[in-house]
């Protein structure tokens, strides 16, 4: 008689990601949506570094039977984003006070790599809120669930904010082509 | 350009992030422990508070009844309270034997009887006072025995019942209460000279809780009587003997014969009252009560474990009276400050959407 050998099963462990894979994986997704947030690209790239450093603060908290990491990095991206804008805001209004004139450097970067010029302006016409459901939906391919608990709306909210976003560029593009 | 065309022409230039970009975020990451802490780990401080904090404060709160229960709960038990051992008439030591209770006897309701009685005595068993042979005196005495249980109270009014019987007495009445709150109610007539034993005997029933023996003289009342009857006599032979002579006339006879009938109905009340006089001296009545601590409201000592929670539930009681006080006052600004919290939130959510779409 001989012992009969039985295969490991897989550890729980393995079968949880790591951060730096997640990380790894997320980045460009995570980069993309703060560009289209931001339309500036050096500023996405600041975002994304204080995004993944939030994380990692957070990352013992992540559990991923609530939802995908995907979501959970792009959550903070936009909380992150947020308090960009609330303090960019804030400094606007002092310096308005102070009677500084507004000194607004250009922005940085395409939006994408290999738009063409009209896309180019189009989108950087919309709102942030336009680019952001674009961003999303169409160019990262989040479904609407998720979209919609992202930014906290509805997903029927999410739909129509998308049908407007891609109107008003079609809109745009036309001008630009009757231009 | 179509919707479609521009979907896909999004989707084809989708933005990746620089080798920069790429390192600086590999260096964030790289110290990132692996996801292997215990659930409890990942459970933020205010959601693990949310359970804590109440599963500490009933904690706290019955430990702390707990303990305030033992601690009070010290003691041999319940002494009886005033009430109580007023009732009970015990002489302090509440021994099981037929000690007399510091009883008290009634006075004589006639001028010359003797001196009250006093039943205090020592730790045994003592006679109560004796009726004094010779003469006629009204005896009653009132017995309280205390038995164990309900169980006893039927057997010790059968043994009073025998006890009666077989010192010539009989039962007057009697009366019998089972249940919860059992006890018995005996009068009985015993003859007088008996009156001493019948009490001892009695009293063995059970634990002594009170004794009474009164005395009333009738002797002097029967004397009067029994003269009253022998004058009576002798005026109606002195009346009787003067009828029969001839020398009266018709009026003085009519005097004499109605005197003598009058007379005759004295004598006759006076011979019922002596009969009843002597009747009254010949038996003596008791008294008895037969009762258990139940129907005498005797609160049972109870042991440490039964005060220890019976002060714990005091506690706990006057705990939750103070738990819905604080309650009633925190909860207007709780409320207050959950609907602060929403409108808050509300603002915030509001400040983004404007935030994005001004931007």
């Amino acid at each position: 008689m001989h012992a009969v050998s039985i295969g490991a099963l897989p550890r729980k462990e393995a079968l949880v990601p790591t951060f730096a894979s997640v990380a790894e994986s997320c980045l460009d997704d995570v980069f993309g949506y703060l560009l289209y947030l931001t339309k500036d690209r050096s500023l996405a790239e600041d975002l994304t570094g204080e995004t993944f450093e939030a994380a990692l603060r957070r990352w013992r908290r992540f559990d991923p039977r609530r939802g995908t990491a995907r979501a959970w990095l792009l959550s903070i991206a936009r909380s992150t984003a947020l308090d960009w804008f609330r303090a960019d805001g804030r400094r606007r209004r002092r310096e308005a006070r102070a009677g500084v004139a507004e000194l607004r450097s250009p922005t940085d970067g395409e939006l994408g790599e290999g738009f063409s010029p009209a896309l180019e302006a189009a989108l950087r016409s919309l709102t942030a809120a336009e680019r952001e459901v674009l961003a999303l939906r169409v160019v990262l391919e989040v479904e609407g669930e998720e979209t919609a608990r992202l930014l906290g709306i509805t997903p029927t909210a999410v739909s129509t904010r998308l049908h407007r976003a891609l109107a008003k560029l079609e809109e745009r593009m036309r001008d630009h082509d009757v231009a | 350009m179509t919707s479609l065309d521009l979907i896909r022409e999004l989707q084809a230039s989708r933005p990746s992030a620089a080798e920069g970009l790429r390192s600086r975020v590999r260096e964030i990451a790289a110290p990132a422990p692996a996801l292997t802490r215990p659930r409890l780990a990942r459970i933020s401080f205010p959601r693990l508070s949310l359970v804590l904090v109440p599963a500490m404060a009933v904690l706290l709160t019955v430990s702390t009844a707990g303990v305030i229960g033992l601690a009070g709960s010290g003691g041999k038990g319940r002494a009886p309270t005033q009430q109580e051992a007023g009732r009970l008439h015990q002489n302090g030591t509440g021994k099981k034997q037929a000690t007399p209770a510091t009883g008290f006897g009634a006075a004589s309701t006639q001028a010359a009887s003797p001196s009250p009685l006093d039943l205090t005595g020592g730790g045994t068993t003592r006679s109560p006072i004796a009726p004094t042979p010779g003469r006629a005196q009204d005896v009653d005495a009132t017995l309280t025995v205390k038995v164990a249980d309900s169980n006893h109270v039927s057997s010790a009014a059968q043994d009073a019942l025998d006890i009666t019987r077989a010192l010539g007495g009989h039962v007057e009445s009697a009366s019998v209460t089972t249940g919860d709150q059992a006890q018995a109610q005996l009068t009985v007539r015993i003859p007088v000279d008996k009156t001493e034993d019948a009490v001892t005997k009695l009293s063995a029933l059970g634990a002594i809780v009170s004794q009474q023996v009164s005395i009333q003289d009738l002797q002097e009342h029967l004397d009067a009587l029994v003269r009253r009857a022998r004058s009576v006599r002798a005026q109606i032979v002195k009346i009787t003997a003067r009828l029969e002579s001839q020398d009266l006339s018709a009026e003085q006879r009519a005097i004499l014969e109605l005197r003598r009938r009058n007379l005759r109905s004295e004598l006759r009340s006076l011979r019922h009252a002596i009969r009843a006089t002597h009747s009254t001296a010949s038996l003596a009545t008791v008294e008895l009560s037969v009762v258990t601590p139940a129907s005498l409201g005797v609160v049972p000592t109870t042991s440490r474990l039964d005060r220890s929670l019976d002060k714990a539930l005091e506690i706990l009681v006057w705990e939750g009276i103070v738990a819905l006080v604080v309650l009633l006052v925190a909860a207007p600004l709780a409320a207050l400050a959950v609907v602060v919290w929403l409108l808050r939130r509300s603002y915030r959510k509001h400040d983004d959407e404007r935030l994005l779409a001004t931007s």
